[in-house]
C-alpha cells in the first residue's frame, strides 16, 4: 500500500510537470474571486451560491475526468479507498499542484446478516464509506478574507472544488456528495472536505473475475 | 549586542490623499501625533516626485528628522504612499532594510487589496460610489491587513541591524 501511494505521488507530479500550459496563480485566485463576488450580488443569499458554485464545479468536473483519465493512463480504482488516494495524490496534483492529506473512514458496521465474504475484488464498499480531504493549501483563496455577513450566511468559498469531485466520480459509476465541513475562511483550525460514498451507479461492474 | 530598528508608526495615504491606515506600534495614545507626521510628509513626497524629472524610485529616503523620530516616504507604482515613522537611535540605519520593510509593506497592501470582497462590501455598505474601495482596506472591517502589517513591524523589530 505505502509503495502504491509513492507511486501515485510520483504520477501526479510527472503529470504536473508535462503540463506546458500553467496559469499564473494569483491571475486565477483574482479570477476565481470576481467570479463568487459577482454570483453574491446576483443571488444575494449564499446558500444559493453556494449551490451554484457546486453546480459549476459539477460541469467542470464532467470534463476534467476526460483529460485527466487520457493524460495518466490509469485504470479503474479497486475499492473507493484507492479512489481517495487517487483523488488526493493524482488527480489535485496534476490540476492545481496542491496535495491535500487524506483520511479514509469506514462506514459503520451494517446490521443486517453480511454478505458471501468472497464478493468478488469489487469491494462492495457500503454506502456511508468516506475519505476527508485536509487542505493545506488552497490556490483559491490566496487575498480572501471573508466579511461577517458571508460568515454568518454560510458561504463555502471553495465550493466549486466538492462539484468538482463529485461531477468527476459520477463519469465513473460512482454517486458520492462532496461537502466542507470545515474552512480557514471561516476562522476553523484547517480546511476539510468530506467526500461520502452514496452509491456505485451501475450494478455489477466486471472487474477481473468473469 | 546589535541594535534593532524600532517602528513607531507606518501610515498608507491614498493617490488623492486620504488615509488609508495609520498603524501606531508603541502606545495607542498618540495615533494622532503620526497622522499629523503623515500628513506634513505629504508635502515633502509631493515635492520630492515633482522635482524629479525622470520617473522616480519608488524609495525616496529619508524626508526629514522632527523630535524623536525619521520620517522616511515610499512611493508606489499607483501613487499610494507608504510613510515609516522610527525611532531615532545613534546608530546607522542602513537604507537596505529600510527599502526591505517597505517592499513588505507594499506587498502586504497589494494582498489586502486583493480581497475580492472588498469591492462588494462597498456597493452594499453605502458610502460615496466614488470612494475608491481601497480606503476601507484598513478599516476595522478588514482585520488582515493590520494583521499583515503588524507581523512586519515584529518582524523587523527583532531582526538585528
Amino acid at each position: 500500500m505505502a509503495t502504491s501511494s509513492k507511486q501515485y505521488k510520483a504520477i501526479g507530479e510527472d503529470l504536473w510537470k508535462g503540463r506546458p500550459e500553467k496559469i499564473n496563480a494569483e491571475l486565477f485566485a483574482l479570477t476565481y474571486g470576481a467570479l463568487v463576488v459577482q454570483l453574491i450580488q446576483d443571488y444575494e443569499d449564499y446558500e444559493e451560491v453556494n449551490k451554484q458554485l457546486e453546480k459549476m464545479g459539477y460541469n467542470i468536473g464532467t470534463r476534467l475526468i476526460e483529460d485527466f483519465l487520457a493524460k495518466s493512463g490509469l485504470g479503474r480504482c479497486s475499492d473507493f479507498r484507492e479512489v481517495g488516494e487517487v483523488v488526493a495524490k493524482v488527480g489535485f496534483k496534476s490540476f492545481l499542484n496542491i496535495a491535500p492529506i487524506i483520511t479514509h473512514s469506514a462506514p459503520p458496521p451494517p446490521t443486517s446478516p453480511s454478505r458471501p465474504a468472497s464478493a468478488g475484488s469489487l469491494s462492495q464498499a457500503s454506502a456511508g464509506t468516506f475519505f476527508t480531504l485536509t487542505f493545506d493549501e488552497n490556490p483559491l483563496a490566496e487575498f480572501v478574507e471573508l466579511p461577517e455577513e458571508a460568515l454568518e450566511g454560510g458561504l463555502w468559498f471553495s465550493n466549486v472544488l466538492c462539484g468538482v469531485i463529485r461531477g468527476a466520480l459520477e463519469m465513473v459509476q460512482m454517486q458520492v456528495q462532496a461537502e466542507f465541513i470545515s474552512d480557514i475562511l471561516r476562522g476553523d483550525d484547517s480546511t476539510e472536505m468530506r467526500v461520502k460514498l452514496v452509491k456505485y451507479l451501475e450494478e455489477e461492474v466486471p472487474v477481473g473475475d468473469d | 549586542m546589535p541594535p534593532t530598528l524600532r517602528l513607531n508608526a507606518v501610515a498608507f495615504v491614498s493617490p488623492q490623499n486620504h488615509p488609508i491606515l495609520v498603524r501606531t506600534f508603541l502606545n495607542q495614545d498618540d495615533v494622532i501625533k503620526y497622522h499629523y507626521i503623515a500628513h506634513t510628509s505629504l508635502d515633502i513626497v509631493e515635492e520630492r516626485v515633482n522635482s524629479e524629472g525622470k520617473p522616480v524610485d519608488c524609495y525616496l529616503g529619508l524626508l526629514y528628522c522632527m523630535e524623536d523620530v525619521a520620517v522616511y516616504g515610499y512611493i508606489t507604482p499607483l501613487k499610494v504612499k507608504i510613510i515609516l515613522a522610527l525611532a531615532l537611535m545613534d546608530s546607522v540605519v542602513k537604507d537596505v532594510e529600510i527599502i526591505t520593510i517597505f517592499k513588505a509593506l507594499h506587498m502586504a497592501y497589494y494582498t489586502s487589496i486583493s480581497n475580492p470582497f472588498l469591492k462588494l462590501n462597498n456597493l452594499t455598505g453605502g458610502g460615496s460610489p466614488d470612494a475608491s474601495p481601497f480606503l476601507f482596506v484598513g478599516s476595522s472591517k478588514w482585520k488582515n491587513f493590520r494583521h499583515r502589517v503588524d507581523e512586519i513591524s515584529r518582524a523587523a523589530g527583532t531582526s538585528s541591524a
